[in-house]
């Protein structure tokens, strides 16, 4: 049940979901990963992709436009 | 604060409204612009105008160029920007943005992180800028615009955006992240 | 959008002390309404064109919408909700924007309203180019001018470059003019084929890449 970090700050669209959709990639089931992100498209494309593959994901506003998104990898 | 709390505030203010919501209001929004203005929405063409008005005070001549010599881009150049009317919606569509922002208090200056950004911000620019040219329009003017015109050139635009952002996002995993 | 898990996965919240903006936004919209209003007395038009574009930079800023996205994401992700969405919007802008034009045309207007220009090979082109540099950039020229109003540096970057590039098209668009855009004309489909069947091959491939968008984005998924 490991956290992970994913630091996207700065970073435009479409790559926080593209560096995702590869860290997921490598993760146990269990293990969440902490997506760190201030792209405001973002904060709905990795949310929206991380629901469809059915894992389980919540937002938080850490700061004024900037997210972090929690996703636990269920399969 | 009571406000930050409201469902009403929450769901128009803060969260992000779905994608079909948006695409509707920007359908009616682009139709209310054709009825009223009888030009459809468009987005590039200042650009060129901007651009053209910045070189002239540098002491250049783009109204020589054959692209200025139409009536349409002739009047443009020689008038204010504020009668500009695609002019006027493109600084509109600056301060809507930052007014949308704004009331979800979701603001940040967002710096550049890195130099290959930078490089991609200035190929980017270069190569809408003058792809916008000779295609007649953007994704607003060829692609939106366009198609709803029923002009065949926004479904050739459709299939050839569709290519450009397949080879884009090629060069963009390889190059750029 | 709901956030409701069963058990909270989050772990440390870090949350920072915010800074209201709200103010600051009512302050802006006050201050954007009397621009508009000072802009009614030089010219009703550009007030107009005020009005709308702002509008549309709310909704754009709102619903994330992205034509960029659109295009780019079925390749480099495999989501298509926001190909789907632009679909919509084209063709709910179909339906009035057909009905302006055939007001005109049984008014009798010998030139037919609408973004309608010459196709031919410089519309490839332009697309193939426009389309390398959105995905690149992270916008299209929408997209760019509303992350310009969102904050961005990079966009604030590319939009001083698009308008250089802008710049050099216009330059060029003399020869491409000579070279190719003389030899093509614009072609309004309802005018090649009539109104009806203009109307069912729009509406029809337009079902036709939802559903086919759809398909694609579920099976991506699975």
């Amino acid at each position: 049940m490991a956290e992970l970090r994913l630091d996207c700050l700065g970073e435009a669209c479409p790559v926080p979901l593209l560096k995702t959709q590869k860290k997921m990639e490598g993760m146990k089931v269990g293990d969440i990963l902490v997506v760190e992100i201030d792209h405001s498209c973002a904060m709905k494309n990795v949310p929206e992709w991380a629901r469809k593959e059915g894992h389980n994901v919540e937002i938080e506003e850490v700061d004024d436009g900037q997210w972090e998104i929690y996703i636990e990898k269920t399969k | 604060m009571a406000l930050k709390n409201n469902v009403y505030y929450k769901k128009f203010l803060k969260e992000p409204w779905s994608y079909t919501a948006g695409a509707v209001v920007l359908a009616a929004l682009n139709i209310g612009m054709f009825a009223s203005t009888g030009k459809p929405w468009g987005v590039t063409s200042p650009f060129a105008t901007w651009a053209a008005k910045i070189y002239q005070s540098m002491g250049g001549h783009p109204e020589t160029w054959a692209y200025f010599k139409s009536a349409a881009n002739a009047e443009a150049l020689k008038n204010s920007i504020w009668l500009d009317l695609h002019s006027v919606s493109d600084i509109g569509i600056i301060f809507g943005a930052l007014l949308a922002t704004l009331l979800a208090s979701q603001f940040k200056i967002k710096k550049i992180k890195s130099v290959r950004q930078v490089i991609a911000a200035i190929l980017g620019g270069l190569l809408m800028g003058y792809g916008a040219r000779i295609a007649f329009g953007c994704n607003i003017g060829a692609l939106f615009s366009g198609v709803a015109s029923m002009s065949l050139h926004g479904w050739v635009y459709m299939i050839f955006i569709f290519l450009g952002a397949w080879a884009g996002s090629k060069l963009l995993v390889k190059y750029f992240m | 959008m709901s956030e409701v898990v069963q058990k909270s996965i989050k772990t440390n919240s870090k949350s920072k002390k915010k800074v209201n903006q709200i103010p600051f936004g009512v302050v802006l919209l006050i201050g954007l309404i009397g621009f508009g209003f000072f802009m009614a007395n030089q010219s009703p038009k550009s007030a107009v064109m005020w009005v709308f574009g702002v509008a549309a930079g709310f909704t754009l800023q709102r619903s994330r919408f992205c034509f960029t996205a659109s295009m780019r994401d079925p390749v480099l992700t495999g989501s298509t909700s926001l190909t789907k969405a632009v679909i919509i919007a084209i063709a709910t802008a179909t339906v009035g924007f057909a009905s302006i034009q055939y007001g005109a045309v049984i008014k009798g207007a010998e030139k037919i309203p609408g973004n309608i220009s010459p196709v031919g090979i410089h519309v490839a082109i332009g697309a193939f180019m426009f389309g390398i540099g959105m995905v690149i950039a992270g916008g299209c020229a929408s997209g760019t001018l509303m992350r310009v109003g969102e904050g961005f540096t990079m966009q604030m970057l590319s939009i001083v470059f698009f308008i250089i590039g802008s710049l050099w098209g216009a330059k060029d668009f003399g020869w491409w003019t000579n070279t190719f855009i003389s030899k093509t004309k614009p072609v309004f489909l309802p005018n090649l084929i009539g109104w009806a069947p203009a109307l069912l091959i729009q509406f029809g491939l337009l079902l036709a890449l939802y559903i086919l968008a759809d398909w694609y984005g579920n099976r991506k998924s699975e």
